[in-house]
């Protein structure tokens, strides 16, 4: 960045200034001088230097109150004093007081322009530094819907390109060729929906859709749930069994995203199954609340992993078939099942398998919670917060 | 249309540019691509299209937003019919917070989300051109 580099200087005496522009304006910086601490100053203002030389003794504003104020200005410009009693005390003081480095007078032009060199450096890492931070921040804040945008781009990408090639060929292919093309778009449909449901699950906030809770059949959550996994299951000959009670209560809720929540859990069930296996639902209302339980006979979750399945990224040790997904499903099946004011628990044996067991409170305690305002103000666990 | 209108595209992902440039040119429009805000902006002041193809999420973030917000200070550009294509319908929207989810960047402005219905993306296209059209007549 040494083209084109500005520098400012700040001195009363005439001869250094002069001096300093010269050494400076050979090596094709952009050099500015003020005579006083207050003009210095109104000049860093419209000049913008990346770097500052001052000197500590001036009349008018000392150098150290002109370093003081250029820091709070911006701390970004390296500045630099220039000393006529090198003395180690105000080397150090104005080291102290943030200057990067020192000149003590008299300096040669080679000394000068080395100790330039090197605040130039340390500026470009300054605002190297900055910048970095500055990223770092934006990805935190808007992570979930960063990693959201990178995966659907190339899901989009191929998409638009399936689409094209249906019309290119349309009067090229068989049915049973246009009717493969017509699935792989279905599934890559699919994804990307699945994406938008994990970055709304991630990044709104889940506390939202209390707002349009409504009364809820979970018996027919829990139908659509096994619906929407049937396929899978029955690919690795997988039996979903069902143990209902003629009735359910309502619960107060919202159908989207407790059907998700239960398509979670009972999709690990058949990931984590071995084929010809078989999983198990059943519901029963105890104490003004359904229990949901899911059981397998698959790989099982190890003791030591168990309390952390339910935080954000956990993935499971590689399922039967060596399956593995984003980390994330039971992370926002916890805050959707939470959201609702309900709990979701695990036990398991491993090598035995798992059951997943979510509660939720049954329509009339839930509404009647929704009057207490300390349940009404109860905040959902953020992603990212304590498991 | 008597001759062929011409397309400018500005989005970062090739793939996707193929897609969509397929779809145009099969229809008869002549289509030019340009993979970067930068050599966006200056294609577009080079010679201007009859329309623009913008993907707003390039590069570190909304680039294309940035490229819209200068073709709106120009008056030649600000008039370029503008179909903006986008990944996320969300992130439109934390991009521009407590706005409509379209945001109207420009002054003739389209948003589509990716991927785009191929017959969906034709009649928008040919929308924003015959209204050009009949702006151009009014005028």
């Amino acid at each position: 960045m040494s083209a084109g580099a500005r520098v400012l200087i700040i001195d009363d005496e005439e001869i250094v200034l002069d001096v300093c522009r010269e050494i400076l304006e050979g090596d094709n910086y952009t050099v500015a001088t003020a005579p006083d601490g207050a003009q210095g100053l109104s000049l860093a203002e419209e000049f913008g230097p990346d770097v500052v030389f001052v000197d500590l003794k001036m009349p008018g504003l000392s150098g150290f109150e002109v370093l003081e104020r250029l820091r709070t200005r911006d701390p970004s410009i390296v500045p630099i004093v220039i000393t006529g009693y090198a003395t180690l005390a105000s080397a150090v003081e104005a080291m102290q007081k943030g200057a990067y480095d020192f000149v003590p007078k008299p300096f040669t032009p080679e000394e000068f322009r080395l100790i330039t060199r090197r605040a130039l450096e340390k500026r470009r890492l300054v605002r190297e530094t900055i910048a970095l931070r500055r990223e770092q921040e934006m990805l935190r804040e808007n992570f979930a819907a960063i990693v959201a945008h990178e995966l659907k781009a190339p899901l989009a990408a191929v998409q638009q390109n399936l689409l094209l090639l249906t019309v290119e060929l349309a009067d090229r292919l068989t049915d049973a060729q246009k009717e493969r093309l017509a699935r792989l778009r279905s599934r890559l449909d699919d994804l990307l929906k699945m994406i938008d449901t994990w970055l709304r699950a991630i990044s709104a906030d889940l506390g939202k859709i209390r707002e349009r809770f409504l009364p809820t059949d979970v018996a027919g959550v829990i139908a659509k749930a096994v619906e929407t996994v049937q396929p899978y299951a029955a690919r690795k000959d997988i039996e979903i069994t069902q143990a209902l009670p003629p009735s359910l209560p309502a619960v107060h809720g919202d159908e989207g995203t407790l059907g998700e929540a239960l398509t979670n859990v009972l999709s690990n069930a058949v990931k984590y199954s071995s084929a010809g296996g078989r999983v198990g639902v059943s519901a029963r209302v105890d104490d003004e609340r359904i229990l949901i339980a899911v059981t397998d006979a698959g790989v099982g979750i190890a003791p030591d992993e168990l309390p952390y399945i339910f935080g954000d990224f956990y993935r499971g040790r590689a399922g039967v078939t060596g399956e593995a997904g984003a980390g994330l499903g039971l992370a926002v099946t916890r805050r959707i099942v939470e959201a609702h004011g309900g709990t979701i628990t695990a036990e398991s044996m491993p090598g035995k398998g798992s059951t997943f067991v979510i509660t939720l409170p049954v329509r009339r305690a839930a509404e009647a919670a929704r009057d207490r305002p300390e349940a009404q103000n109860r905040p959902v666990a953020p992603l990212g917060g304590a498991v | 249309m008597s001759e062929k209108a011409r397309v400018l595209i500005i989005d970062d992902d090739p793939d996707f540019v193929d897609g969509i440039r397929g779809v145009l040119e099969a229809a008869g429009y002549q289509v030019d691509a340009v993979y970067n805000p930068k050599a966006g902006f200056e294609a577009l002041k080079r010679r201007p299209p009859d329309l623009l193809l913008l993907d707003i999420l390039m590069g570190r973030g909304a680039e294309g937003v940035m490229l819209a917000r200068k073709m709106r200070k120009d008056p030649q550009l600000s008039q370029i019919p503008t179909l903006i294509i986008t990944g996320l319908r969300e992130q439109i929207a934390f991009l521009f917070p407590g706005q409509a989810v379209h945001p109207h960047i420009l002054a003739v402005d389209e948003l589509m989300e990716k991927p785009v219905d191929p017959q969906l993306l034709l009649d928008r296209v040919k929308a924003l051109l015959d209204a050009a059209a009949r702006r151009r007549v009014a005028g």
